[in-house]
């Protein structure tokens, strides 16, 4: 087995977030731009991307915005599993007083719930 | 079956940023005549009318800035030499001309030609050498990243040939979905650098899709812990900024970003997955998404057009684009301890469909509706469980290798 040297780059000389932003980053920076327009307003980072110019503050932007995205996602799947609970409390209730004569049609709820 | 494919259980595919073949690898034809890179007949003119040959003095950075225009209408230019004629011929002739349009620099326009000297690519020239490269791997579209990626993700970019935003219409599902909806259920992941380098599949999948991703730490922990997805695509880091493990230098090797630290990553991908477990069972590709509008010398092929057209407008051109010519030639790697040192693949034709079309055809077998580029497209890994073809199949040996190189990162 050979072992290959990997020269390392000169970290303080390749780094620099001032770097004027390019086409790519800008297309991701439009792209998230259009998908916080989709999130709840509570997620929305209210950051102006035309006055985003450097690589740096393109950085930071799409930080947030996938940070934003990935907690909307978590919120929404939190709500679910909530109302799930909740459904499958509530159906809990009548059947420990009334019995299980029910029961077959309260599971299908759950489980419709589920699904979505 | 042949106990390469027998073992194969894992694809990763890495793909890297706008680099040519013969900028990358084209040093390799003075090691071995099979690589179809760079030679002594090579040369484009400038604008002066002097022939401009290609040197090996590519730099790591600053010198390809501005980044060299790979818009449509540019690789246009870069391909037919600025032939508008309707019966015009492919000829690669104006990589010099294309460049000189940014800021009208005789200078600067020949730097277009400068390709890598082996020694300076130590990672992605010793892998070429050790395991499979491909003579003709092309970019899926003659133009920028996005549409190229998305035929990596979709098998067809949807009619698109920029940059804007893609959505995706049914039926062309994205090759995660086909896994994870299949039955039985197969495993697939995006694994982006970090949240501050992101994804550029942000439209479709990040927005409806997001527990598709993952992190690099996360790939890194999942090939120690053999957790490893059937299939999975690393994105690299897209631009320099700070974390908290400190600063991190972008590494996708997209002008004017620095060379080096791409060679590092793909090091550290071979390394997690050369020393996980999963090694025998896994196959890893590296790939460029497009030339980034640096000089190649081999024509791009017509190919099967796809089911949508870009429209004169849209390319740009004045003329429309059916896609059925793909886009300049890339550097394509495909590893593997059961890949015979120094493949070279030749007299096929492979591009970024190429990748779900592999993948679907391996996982899940015949699928459909797919779109047409893709239905077209060659596999680089022959189907499981067909009767594979030895002529095709590459990865070949009865026994794993075990003189696999490591690098020291």
């Amino acid at each position: 087995m050979t072992l290959i040297h990997v020269p390392r780059p000169d970290v303080k000389k390749a780094m620099n977030p001032d770097r004027p932003v390019n086409a790519l980053l800008k297309a991701q920076v439009q792209h998230l731009h259009d998908a916080e327009r989709n999130l709840p307003l509570r997620h929305r980072t209210d950051i102006y991307i035309n006055a985003i110019k450097t690589e740096g503050e393109a950085a930071e932007y799409i930080r947030k915005v996938t940070t934003a995205i990935q907690e909307a996602h978590e919120a929404a799947a939190a709500k679910r599993r909530r109302e799930i609970a909740i459904t499958a409390a509530a159906d809990e209730g009548p059947r420990e007083k009334k019995g299980s004569a029910s029961g077959a049609k309260k599971k299908t709820i759950v489980k419709r719930a589920r699904k979505t | 079956m042949p106990p390469g494919l027998d073992n194969l259980r894992h694809i990763v595919v890495l793909m890297m940023e706008n680099r040519s073949f013969d900028h990358m690898l084209g040093s390799l034809t003075a090691v071995d005549l099979r690589i179809d890179g760079i030679t002594d007949q090579l040369s484009n003119p400038d604008t002066t009318g002097a022939i401009v040959k290609p040197q090996p003095l590519a730099q790591f950075q600053g010198q390809l800035d501005p980044d060299p225009d790979h818009h449509f209408p540019a690789v246009d230019l870069q391909i037919f030499g600025g032939d508008t004629s309707p019966n015009r011929g492919p000829n690669m002739q104006g990589f010099v001309k294309s460049y000189f349009n940014q800021q009208e620099d005789v200078g600067q326009s020949q730097k277009i030609m400068y390709y890598f000297a082996q020694n300076q690519l130590p990672v992605l020239t010793t892998l070429a050498l050790e395991f499979a490269v491909f003579n003709r791997w092309f970019a899926s579209i003659p133009g920028p990243t996005i549409c190229n990626r998305a035929f990596a993700h979709y098998g067809t970019s949807f009619g698109r040939v920029d940059m804007n935003v893609l959505y995706v219409n049914e039926p062309f599902q994205s090759i995660y979905s086909r896994l994870i909806n299949a039955n039985p259920k197969h495993t697939a992941k995006l694994y982006y650098y970090d949240t501050t380098s992101s994804t550029m599949e942000v439209a479709n999948l990040l927005q409806n899709e997001p527990e598709l991703f993952g992190t690099y730490d996360q790939f890194l922990d999942d090939c120690s812990k053999s957790n490893l997805p059937d299939y999975c695509f690393i994105e690299p880091n897209y631009n320099d900024h700070d974390s908290d493990s400190g600063e991190e230098v972008a590494n996708d090797q997209h002008p004017d970003h620095n060379v080096q630290a791409g060679e590092l990553f793909i090091a550290s991908v071979y390394k997690a997955l050369k020393t996980s477990p999963l090694w025998p069972n896994t196959a890893l590709l590296v790939v460029y998404d497009e030339h980034g509008g640096i000089y190649d010398h081999v024509i791009p092929p017509a190919c099967t057009p796809d089911q949508f057209t870009a429209s004169a407008n849209d390319t740009g051109t004045g003329q429309p684009f059916a896609f059925d010519r793909l886009g300049v030639r890339v550097p394509a790697i495909l590893i593997s301890p059961w890949i015979p040192r120094g493949t070279v693949v030749d007299g096929r034709v492979f591009d970024h469909a190429s990748i779900p079309a592999t993948v679907t055809k391996f996982f899940l077998g015949d699928y459909s509706p797919r779109s047409p580029r893709e239905t077209n497209a060659d596999v680089f890994i022959e189907p499981n469980g067909a009767a594979v073809d030895p002529a095709r199949n590459l990865l070949s040996l009865t026994a794993m290798r075990n003189d696999c190189p490591d690098f020291d990162v």
